[in-house]
């Protein structure tokens, strides 16, 4: 386990080197000029742009100048963006609301998706379970801005239960249809995994010796079934955490939250690369970092697997 | 399904899957024969198949459905609301919502069709180049995928549109699909390179297989007759699932301003401009949006049918 471990960090590096130089790659040498709209109608002067090619060294090959973002995220420095305001700062803003955001979206997506996978795994071809499958292929044809706009205008506009939009400060209250926005998608998934795991594994020995044995159908289920068809389950929870952070950048549009993703989403159409490079290589190490963690704790979870 | 002895099987009329099992015929009954027999007994396929006819219609004649020219707009009747003359209303400009969500289907069934067309290519080629030739290829094509797959979906397409087609820019009908058609795809390959690659790795041991290398087949008929029949299954039904998501990919992107964009007609342009009018005129952008959903269903309905069918699990 801990050789494991220590190869599957190892074999991190690379990817997260080769990741980190495509995005750097992307905004910086893609063609398009990052000063193009920064000075109102007229174009830059001459001694604005070379004083800011300069100071973020794109004057530089980009070698050098991944060598250099590399040296900065190493030592904890995230530079400044374009208008000189430190990106630490903006980060430590936004973070809190978009952690908050994203893990009532996993909560969401474990309870309502794994009880509506259980529900219609154990009555197959029965009325919940045709309720769940027509409603999950719902879920999986809307794209997550049609859910977003649908729920602010029915819930926001038409019976005003909600504020269209969240307020600054981004309480719990106010990010659970958001969160239900977020994890509309991934909710379908979940109940569809929970569902085909519970079919296949009802047929298994062990469920039929825990019958036999003359448990309860309670314990059958909710001991032996449950606990060994949550594993896949488990494991696409985990996965999606880290994608769950960067999807958050429409949910966070509709809904005008200030978080990771609007930061992100503002910085783009700003043109503001100087944030945008940190921010994406960081999205990208949460989501390689937590895909890294479920496939350990697939061992952890089920004996049966082994690593050497 | 193009397979000639399919379609025989129709005139004759073939057996139930019940029947197809047992069959008493001494002709071996191949994987898709034995698929359509069980697709054509499926409610979910023939609705999935005629909405697909009717967007595929709407794609090709948007004139059939109306009359309208959907770039005409009369301001005065800025977002009216639906009434018997335009069924779906008027949009900001005045234009007519239905005959804009009839002209928006083509764009975005080609965007997602092509978008598919070269993720397929490409993952394709990638995945069956790795199992094939395994050793160093395969290690650094998997390593190039696991960078692609490293970058989440909608940042990497919104980082690379809005690199090289900022909201501020205003490109060409035609370059602006080419370049969201090659992001969707430039980020989507290596997941069916991952597909391609693991069934390619399974049929390579066979023995028929090396039945084939044994009779001296070189490795581009190995690739081609023997090898790569065997991840069309999947790959069909991983594509068909694709096209669905893509132009939901598409429509999120428009959405977001880097996408597609005027002069172009799509359901998330239509969608995007009308986000700020969601008090007074919902209408313009629920109708497109209900389209949009409508038309990803149709391609997750057909590709799950497809899918229950092949899969012998299911049976």
């Amino acid at each position: 386990m801990g050789r494991y471990t220590i190869r599957r960090l190892l074999q991190l590096i690379p990817v997260l080197l080769g990741t980190t130089f495509l995005i750097n790659y992307m905004v910086w040498q893609l063609p398009g000029d990052p000063f193009a709209g920064r000075c109102g109608q007229r174009p830059c002067p001459d001694s604005y742009v070379s004083a800011m090619r300069a100071q973020f060294g794109l004057d530089q090959p980009i070698l050098l100048q991944y060598w250099q973002f590399l040296k900065n995220m190493l030592s904890g420095n995230l530079g400044v963006d374009f208008n000189q305001v430190p990106v630490v700062t903006q980060l430590a803003d936004a973070w809190p609301i978009t952690i908050r955001l994203a893990l009532l979206a996993v909560a969401i997506e474990a309870v309502i998706g794994i009880s509506a996978g259980v529900l219609s795994g154990l009555k197959r071809g029965g009325f919940i379970d045709n309720v769940v499958t027509i409603s999950t292929l719902f879920l999986l044809s809307l794209p997550v801005f049609v859910t977003g706009f649908l729920l602010q205008w029915l819930l926001g506009v038409q019976f005003q239960i909600i504020t269209p939009t969240v307020s600054d400060e981004a309480p719990i209250m106010e990010l659970i249809v958001p969160a239900f926005v977020l994890a509309s998608l991934n909710m379908a998934f979940t109940a569809r995994l929970t569902r085909t795991s519970i079919v296949e594994n009802r047929r298994s020995d062990y469920v039929r010796t825990a019958i036999a044995k003359g448990l309860t159908n309670r314990r059958v289920v909710g001991v032996h079934l449950l606990r060994n068809s949550l594993i896949p389950v488990l494991t696409f929870l985990g996965t999606e955490v880290g994608s769950l952070m960067s999807g958050a950048i429409i949910t966070e549009g509709i809904f005008n939250i200030h978080g990771i993703g609007g930061l992100l989403y503002r910085a783009i159409t700003g043109q503001d690369y100087t944030i945008v490079v940190p921010i994406a290589s960081l999205l990208v190490l949460v989501y390689l970092v937590s895909n890294l963690l479920v496939d350990l704790l697939y061992g952890v979870l089920d004996p049966r697997i082994r690593y050497e | 399904m193009s397979d000639p002895s399919v379609t025989q099987d129709l005139i004759h009329g073939g057996e139930g899957p019940a029947a197809s099992v047992v069959s008493s015929s001494n002709r071996p009954r191949s994987l898709w024969q034995d698929t359509w027999d069980i697709l054509r007994h499926r409610k979910i396929f023939w609705i999935s198949f005629i909405m697909l006819i009717l967007f595929l219609l709407m794609a090709a004649f948007p004139s059939l459905f109306t009359h309208k020219n959907p770039d005409y707009a009369t301001l005065a009747k800025s977002m009216d609301p639906p009434s018997g003359e335009a069924w779906f209303g008027y949009d900001l400009q005045g234009r007519d919502v239905f005959a804009r969500t009839i002209y928006g289907a083509r764009t975005s069934i080609i965007v997602g069709v092509l978008a598919t067309l070269v993720t397929v290519i490409l993952g394709g080629v990638a995945g069956v180049l790795a199992a094939y030739y395994a050793r160093w290829v395969d290690s650094i094509l998997s390593r190039i995928g696991e960078i692609f797959l490293g970058v989440p979906y909608v940042l990497g397409a919104i980082i690379i549109l809005g690199t090289v087609a900022p909201a501020q820019s205003s490109p060409d009908r035609v370059t602006i699909m080419a370049v969201v058609i090659i992001v969707l795809a430039v980020l989507g390959w290596p997941i069916l390179m991952r597909i391609a690659r693991s069934s390619v790795i399974q049929a390579k041991h066979q023995d028929y297989v090396q039945a084939a290398r044994a009779l001296g087949a070189g490795p581009f008929r190995i690739i081609f007759k023997h090898l790569l029949p065997n991840s069309l299954a999947p790959i069909l039904v991983y594509s068909t699932i694709t096209i669905g998501s893509y132009i939901g990919a598409e429509a999120t992107l428009s959405l977001l301003g880097i996408g597609l964009r005027e002069p172009v007609i799509s359901w998330g342009i239509a969608i995007a401009d009308h986000t700020s009018y969601i008090r007074t005129g919902a209408h313009a952008m629920l109708f497109p949006a209900a389209f949009l959903s409508l038309c990803v269903l149709t391609f997750v309905m057909l590709g799950e049918a497809v899918r229950d069918a092949l899969d012998p699990k299911l049976r």
